[in-house]
Order: C-alpha cells, then sequence, then structure tokens
C-alpha cells in the first residue's frame, strides 16, 4: 500500500497525566503515507486519548508529535489550525452540528477555510456526499437520518478539504455488521482512490483485518506491539492472542484482582 | 472549615479568571479577528438576533406591562393620601426606564436566552460537536460565542426599550382608566419628568447586562462537563450566577450614578 515510505505522523516518546494517571506512557510510533494504520486496544486503554492527542485536540506532557514533519505541540494556533486543514476526522458520534443541515455540514470546512464561489461548493458536497453513497440527503438534518448514515456524513466532512490524513475514532461501533461492512469497505476506497492515510482507533477485529495495513495494540496507555495485519495475526503476544481472539482469560485483566469476590461480599 | 473557605474562594477566583479569559477571547475575535479575514458568521448573528430579540419580544412586553400596572396602583396608594396621583405618571416612567425595565428584561432574558445558550452549547460539548469544530480549525469562541455576544448586546438594549414602553403604557391604562387622569395630562407629566439621562443610564445598564447574560451563559455551556446531567447543571448554574450578578451590577450602576449624579 505505502509505495513512498515517507513518514506522514510521528509520535516521539509521547505521554499523557489526567489527574495523576499515565494514560499514555512513553509512546513511540510511526505512520506512513498512504497507508491504513489501526489502534487497537480494550475500553480505557488509552487508544481514544492517543488520536486526541494526534489531532491536536490534547497536548502531550512528554515527548513530539509530529505531522507533515511539524511538531504540533509547539506551534502557535495559527500554526496548528493550517495543520488541521491538512487532517479530517471522523468522529464515535459523529459529531454533526444539529443546528446545520447535512449539506451546511459538510460545506462547514470550505466555507471557513476557502474562498470557494457557493455554487463549486455545492458541487463539492454534492461528489463528497456521493462517495459515502448519500446523495439526496443534501437538506435532512442530523437528527432525521440514522446513526449509519450520520457517521458517512461525518466522514464526508472529514473528507471536504481533500486532507491528507483521516483519523477514525471507532468508525464502526453502534453500527449494525452489514453497515459496519460498508464503513469498512469505504474507508478502504477513501484510502484506495483518494491516496488519503488512514488512523484507525478500534476495538472491532472483524474491521481491523479488513482495513488495516498496519496494526498497533494498546494496552493500559503502552504500546504492546506493531506489525502488519499478518504479523500481528501470528504474533506470539499473550496480549495480542488473548484481544484478537476475545478470550476472557489472560494477561489482560478484566477484573480486578485486589478486589476479591467475599471482599465485596463481606465474607 | 478555613481551608474549605479558602477552596471555596480560589474556586471563585478561577471561574472569574476562565470567564474574564472568555470575554477577552471574545473581544479579541471580534475587534482583531476581522483583520485576519476570521469574523462571525453573519447569518448566525441574525439567527441569534431573532431568536434572543424577537422572540423574546411577547414575554418582555408582558412582564413589563404589568409592572407597570402594578407600579401605578401602588403608587397611586400613596399619593392619592397626599392629592398628588398625577406624579403617578412620573414615577412609574422614570423607575421603570431607570430600573425595572432594564433589571426585569434582564432577567427575563436570562432566564430564556442565557439558559438555551449554556444548554445547546453544553450539548455541543458533551456530543464532541466543539470538538469536531475545534478539529476543523474552527475557533469555538469565533463560531458560536461572539455571534451570541453580538446578537445580546444589540437585542437587550432593543428590547429594554420595548419594555420602557409597555410599562409606561401599563401606568397609562390604570391613570387613564382608573385613577380617571387626563391622557394627555399624564403623558405631559410623563415626558415632562422624564430626562434623557433616564434612558441613557438603563441603556448602559442593559449594555452590562447583556455582557453578562451572553457570558455566563456562553462559558457554562463551553465548559460543560459529563453528559445531560452537566447539561443540567451548566443550564442551572447559568441562569442563577446570570440573576445573580445581573442584581450585583445593578447595585454597582445605580450607586455610581447616584453618586455621580448622573
Amino acid at each position: 500500500m505505502a509505495e513512498s515510505k515517507e513518514i506522514i505522523v510521528s509520535l516521539k516518546n509521547v505521554s499523557k497525566v489526567f489527574q495523576d494517571v499515565k494514560v499514555i506512557d512513553n509512546i513511540s510510533l510511526d505512520i506512513l503515507r498512504g497507508e491504513t494504520f489501526v489502534i487497537m486496544g480494550c475500553s480505557g486503554s488509552g487508544k481514544s486519548t492517543l488520536l486526541r492527542l494526534m489531532t491536536g485536540i490534547l497536548k502531550p506532557d512528554e515527548g513530539s508529535i509530529f505531522i507533515n514533519g511539524k511538531d504540533i505541540a509547539k506551534l502557535s494556533e495559527d500554526e496548528l489550525g493550517e495543520v488541521k486543514k491538512s487532517f479530517g476526522m471522523s468522529f464515535q458520534y459523529s459529531a454533526l452540528l444539529d443546528s446545520l443541515t447535512v449539506e451546511e455540514n459538510i460545506s462547514l470546512p470550505l466555507v471557513e477555510h476557502t474562498k470557494l464561489a457557493p455554487d463549486i461548493i455545492r458541487i463539492i458536497v454534492k461528489m463528497k456526499l456521493s462517495l459515502v453513497g448519500l446523495r439526496g440527503f443534501e437538506d435532512y438534518y442530523p437528527s432525521q437520518i440514522s446513526g449509519g448514515m450520520r457517521k458517512r456524513v461525518g466522514l464526508a466532512r472529514a473528507i471536504a478539504l481533500d486532507p491528507d490524513i483521516v483519523f477514525y475514532d471507532e468508525p464502526t461501533s453502534g453500527l449494525d455488521p452489514v453497515v459496519g461492512g460498508v464503513t469498512d469497505k469505504l474507508i478502504k476506497d477513501l484510502s484506495q482512490k483518494l491516496l488519503i492515510t488512514s488512523v484507525v482507533v478500534t476495538h472491532d477485529m472483524q474491521s481491523v483485518f479488513h482495513i488495516a495495513d498496519k496494526v498497533a495494540m494498546v494496552h493500559k496507555g503502552k504500546l504492546v506491539e506493531t506489525g502488519t495485519t499478518e504479523q500481528i495475526k501470528i504474533s506470539a503476544n499473550p496480549y495480542i492472542q488473548q484481544f484478537i481472539n476475545g478470550r476472557p482469560e489472560g494477561p489482560i485483566d478484566f477484573f480486578k484482582e485486589d478486589i476479591a469476590i467475599e471482599e465485596i461480599l463481606g465474607l | 472549615m478555613i481551608s474549605k473557605t479558602g477552596q471555596i474562594v480560589i474556586g471563585l477566583f478561577k471561574e472569574a479568571a476562565s470567564v474574564l479569559n472568555l470575554l477577552f477571547d471574545i473581544l479579541y475575535w471580534i475587534i482583531i479577528g476581522p483583520f485576519k479575514g476570521k469574523t462571525a458568521r453573519r447569518q448566525s448573528i441574525f439567527h441569534q438576533m431573532v431568536f434572543c430579540g424577537v422572540n423574546s419580544s411577547v414575554i418582555v412586553f408582558f412582564v413589563t406591562l404589568f409592572t407597570g400596572i402594578v407600579l401605578a396602583m401602588q403608587s397611586a396608594y400613596q399619593l392619592e393620601k397626599m392629592g398628588a396621583v398625577i406624579y403617578v405618571a412620573s414615577l412609574v416612567a422614570v423607575s421603570l426606564c431607570r430600573e425595572l425595565s432594564p433589571v426585569l428584561t434582564g432577567l427575563v432574558v436570562a432566564g430564556r436566552i442565557g439558559s438555551a445558550f449554556a444548554a445547546e452549547l453544553g450539548t455541543m460539548k458533551v456530543s464532541e460537536q466543539i470538538e469536531a469544530l475545534d478539529t476543523m480549525a474552527i475557533n469555538p469562541v469565533r463560531f458560536l460565542a461572539v455571534p451570541r455576544f453580538l446578537a445580546l448586546l444589540f437585542m437587550l438594549p432593543c428590547l429594554t426599550i420595548l419594555g420602557n414602553i409597555a410599562g409606561i403604557l401599563g401606568g397609562f391604562i390604570v391613570g387613564t382608566g382608573s385613577l380617571h387622569i387626563n391622557p394627555d395630562l399624564y403623558l405631559q407629566t410623563t415626558f415632562k419628568y422624564l430626562a434623557i439621562k433616564d434612558i441613557y443610564t438603563g441603556f448602559t445598564k442593559s449594555f452590562v447586562f447583556a455582557m453578562i447574560i451572553a457570558l455566563i451563559g456562553c462559558h457554562e455551556g463551553l465548559n460543560t462537563k459529563g453528559g445531560a446531567e452537566g447539561v443540567g447543571r451548566a443550564t442551572t448554574r447559568s441562569v442563577v450566577i446570570s440573576f445573580i450578578l445581573i442584581i450585583l451590577a445593578d447595585c454597582v450602576l445605580t450607586a455610581l450614578f447616584y453618586f455621580t449624579k448622573v
């Protein structure tokens, strides 16, 4: 997938602390231009925080994050704004503005950041909606369409400015398997047709193996392993094996061992 | 006990600093923004002006109309004893324009619009919409707070004028209907004692109240934490804080106008 080996997103020893808890602990990874990079992990493992660090919503407490070679933590607000225009983000719950129609939502970045004429913007919106298979829904409000459609509109908005990178936060969560499959195909199509680098955060294993070129697993804020999809499938790492097979027993402790059931019952 | 009081004081200072920070942010986008080619959306300002102003006019009209009626009756009750019923007209007009109309309009709008700002922005915050704006390199303060601030700054004084008129009308109804004052005489007395400074002191108050309502509503909304419960808390807080600050600001401004003989 990645013919050119240029690094587009790079994390160097990144850590983030929330209320004395190290949510991200010394993570370093490189994402190459054009590849689909999946970050997987259990709920609360820190993978969404990692995504928020990469998009500049959060600032790292330690380490540096480079996007297109620029250290985003050190940029001024205007410079960071320029970097943000080079990527799009698709949110877990789509995060469309309720008060705007589908068309207005998708045209928002275009209206704000370009000097294009309204007619041209309308055409671009139609093109983006066609890409996600929702042409004809321009005048609907987000509350009038289904969750899956909202996610696709969110995706159309994310690619409105023809970004280099699209970040996806749980793109298939809350969707039925068919719509989930459609979304996976869409992510794959977008990265192949538009040569977009995709960074996907998910815990949906089916989705991981469908779309990923490379996979990284995060557990308790630490990077467990990074590798190609094939390498991950056959990895001997017990964390990875437990996660991809969804086994309740293994090193990923679901129950807190220090609180025994007897203690809870007061025995 | 002391440490708890200290914590509350520190919390208050932090909150005040955060509100002031938002005010500077808003002023930055209003004054510096246009030079950087980044202005608030005109469409959004008009939309908010309709929402804040036009849609609040009925409630403001009735609240001040009935206040005017009550004020006329209460003052007539005392003035009748001195045979000075005619002064009901000036008493109603001056007290409404200087004090009651701006304050009542401010309180009504704080309840109606300040809470709506907090609830709307709070819901946007908890449903990641504000974060989405941020990732699209659209400043949430410029996009959301500035139109609301400008709209209210323009519409609250307009609503106050409406309140003045409705209140005087209320007094007029009582004065001419029940106290049998000649309508011409009533209006003459109203305008004879109503100085232009009475109007603009009320106006100054409504400007300050508009800033308080918009700032607190937007601040609470943009700083909402948690889900639906957080939105509820932000809405309540916005109304409570706005009410307290409006009365406090009214007290300070009235003292200022009184001692400077304005």
